[in-house]
């Protein structure tokens, strides 16, 4: 009943030779919320303009809904739900009048429609506000009625570009709530585009990461959390520390210390490696404090930062760049003081040196070749 | 707050100013009532005058009013689809069409009807009718129109709302009508105003197109200055007066209540 998505070979070029998004492929499952994550200028909008079909992909891409090919069709006869950052809500009519607009445009007979309004309102907690104009709304009122504005005409697929982005932390968090069972109630396939990665995760049943108009990575939140599969992913999902290591015999050396049963995969030749320097990402969880005795590395705090439930300290002295470790929130550390720290070696993402970039440029070549 | 001497002395200068100005305005008008303006009020009080221009003059007034509506309908469906787009289609050919469209506000009225007497003189039945004056009135008016709309509808984020519309599966014309119209009435009807005004008032380039049996208002002021008693003359100037007066409020309170509308601060509570 959910619409499946399927874009082939989709490549957006601009009219002014900006080329946003190079040749990709994304089947998104009916029923299924995908989230498109990336920094500015990724092409996240991209995407979600041309499954819109607001934009249209270059010569020889195909996009599909439940494999009808509509690649050329308008947005009107898409049927899409849009949410838009800044709402686009029509200013000259009042909430009701909003959320009626697109039944009214359907022929949905008066009653059905009132009915189906009220219903969508109730819905979105926004049943008392139905007579406001929409500039005696507040932030997060107007996302609530762009919500039901868009699901009211019953959309195949519902589309979402940072539609919290303008609200502030708090409700955020709330409303990002809100729509995950909203979504999961309507089993409607959705594509929701933010830079968030705690929004990503909340949200999404798969996550797209982008970088630089390709996709870096797909995968559950779990897999991009814990295996991503290039330094750009592990670095934008918080994997922000980095050291040096070696491997040799498909073991990992760091310093005069081995480990086990670590997996440094190329994204390059999307294979394992054995040989050869390495780089290791990990966030704060990646090392932990003990005494002296045990340690495998030890640096001095640099800065001590306490977020209640743990401390967290800015460490030097371990790899190259400072690195980030959390501790008891009891414990009393003072900037200055060495700090000992052992390595978690299950909490490492291991890269060969050098795979940075790669990832893209190994794409490129490809799609050139092509 | 303790009003000093230097709110007195402006405001004194102020009103001296506003005297300056009215008291003309209102010796014009109480002249275009007084029984004989050489002997002053004394004389007496009389709409005499008033009637007679009316009688001399109801057929430039009306010609006058037609030409100015039909002229609002033209800019209308002319002007609102053109600053449409120019906004949504900014480039270097709108640009350029930007620009000639000015050049009628730039370009001195006797200029422009000069223009149009040699382009269209020759063809007698257009010469004569009040076509001829209507589409100088139209090239005279039409950028107030387009510009007035267009600074609306280049606030209101048109492609956006357009967007939203189109993704609820409305089509070109439902969006045009149903969302970018109703949402820059308020350049709508400024402009709409300003037409009128204009049109009314316009005198420069109709002096020039207008042929005896096509006389507008202004031209006939000019006519009733040059060969009437002076109190023909005012009266006739107090019918202007209590026609356009009614339009150069309107267009103030317009003007007031966008400036209102623009400042109210998002008030609602985020409390959802
Ligand atoms: N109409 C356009 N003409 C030319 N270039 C464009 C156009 N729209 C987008 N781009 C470019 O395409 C690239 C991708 O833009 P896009 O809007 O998809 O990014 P995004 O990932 O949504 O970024 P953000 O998070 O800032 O919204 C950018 O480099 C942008 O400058
Ligand atoms: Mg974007």
């Amino acid at each position: 009943m959910s619409t499946q998505i399927r874009l082939r070979d989709c490549a957006k070029t601009f009219g002014d030779g900006t080329r946003a998004l190079a040749p990709f492929d994304l089947t998104i499952e009916g029923g299924e919320t995908i989230v498109l994550l990336g920094p500015s200028g990724c092409g996240k909008t991209t995407i979600l303009r041309m499954i819109a079909g607001l934009e249209f992909p270059d010569k020889g891409g195909v996009i599909t809904f439940d494999g009808d090919d509509v690649t050329h069709q308008s947005i009107e006869k898409r049927r899409v739900g849009m949410v838009f950052q800044s709402y686009a809500l029509f200013p000259n009519m009042t909430v009701a009048q909003n959320v009626a607009y697109g039944l009214k445009v359907h022929g949905v007979s008066r009653e059905e429609s009132d009915a189906r309004v009220k219903d969508m309102l109730e819905m979105m907690h926004i049943e008392m506000l139905a007579d406001r104009r929409i500039d005696q709304l507040s932030g997060g009122q107007r996302q609530r009625v762009a919500l039901a504005r868009a699901i009211a005409v019953q959309p195949r697929v519902l589309l979402l570009d940072e539609p919290l982005t303008a609200l502030d932390a708090k409700l955020r968090v709330r409303l990002r709530t809100e729509i995950n069972a909203l979504l999961r109630k309507l089993g409607i396939t959705a594509v929701y585009v933010t830079h968030d990665q705690e929004e990503a995760m909340a949200l999404g049943d798969r996550i797209v990461v982008m970088q630089k108009g390709e996709i870096a990575q797909i995968g559950t939140p779990r897999e991009i959390y814990r295996k991503p599969q290039n330094p750009f992913v592990a670095d934008f999902v918080g994997a922000a520390n980095r050291l040096d290591g070696q491997m040799r015999d498909g073991r990992l050396h760091i310093g005069t210390h081995v480990f086990d049963a670590v997996d440094a995969f190329d994204p390059r030749h999307g294979a394992i490696i054995d040989q050869g320097p390495v780089e290791l990402f990990f966030r704060a969880d990646g090392l932990s404090t003990c005494d002296a005795a045990r340690a495998h590395v030890t640096g001095r705090v640099e800065a001590v930062s306490y977020l209640g439930e743990r401390l967290r300290l800015t460490v030097s002295g371990i790899g190259a760049q400072a690195v980030i470790v959390d501790t008891h929130a009891d414990d009393v550390i003072a900037p200055g003081a060495d700090v000992h720290c052992q390595i978690n070696p299950d909490r490492l993402t291991v890269f060969p040196v050098g795979a940075g970039a790669g990832n893209s440029a190994a794409n490129q070549s490809a799609h050139a070749v092509s | 707050m303790r009003r000093d001497w230097k709110f007195y002395s402006q405001l004194g200068l102020t009103v001296l100013l506003c005297l300056f100005i009215v008291i003309p305005v209102g010796m014009s008008a109480l002249a275009g009532v007084t029984v004989n303006v050489f002997k002053g009020l004394s004389s007496g009080l009389t709409l005499r005058w008033i009637i007679e221009v009316w009688d001399l003059y109801a057929s430039s007034i009306m010609l006058s009013l037609w030409i100015a509506l039909v002229c609002l309908a033209v800019t209308l469906v002319a002007g609102v689809p053109l600053a449409y787009v120019l906004v949504r289609r900014p480039g270097r050919l709108t640009r350029l069409f930007e620009e000639l469209l000015t050049l009628p506000v730039a370009i001195p009225g006797l200029a422009l009807a000069l223009a149009l007497l040699i382009t269209y003189g020759g063809v007698s039945g257009y010469r004569s009718s009040w076509l001829f004056i209507l589409t100088g009135h139209v090239l005279f008016t039409l950028p107030f129109m387009v510009r007035s709309v267009a600074a609306v509808m280049s606030a209101m984020d048109m492609k956006m709302l357009e967007e939203g519309a189109a993704s609820l599966g409305a089509g070109f014309w439902r969006r045009f009508f149903t969302v970018i119209v109703p949402n820059a009435k308020p350049g709508i009807l400024a402009g709409a105003l300003m037409v009128v005004t204009l049109s009314i008032g316009e005198f420069n380039l109709t002096w020039m197109l207008h042929t005896p049996l096509t006389k507008t208002l202004p031209v006939g002021l000019a006519d009733a200055y040059a060969s009437m008693r002076l109190e023909i003359g005012s009266a006739y100037t107090l019918i202007f007066f209590i026609l356009i007066m009614p339009l150069l409020i309107a267009m103030q309170a317009l003007a007031d209540r966008g400036k209102r509308a623009s400042k109210r601060i998002d008030t609602a509570e985020d409390t959802l």
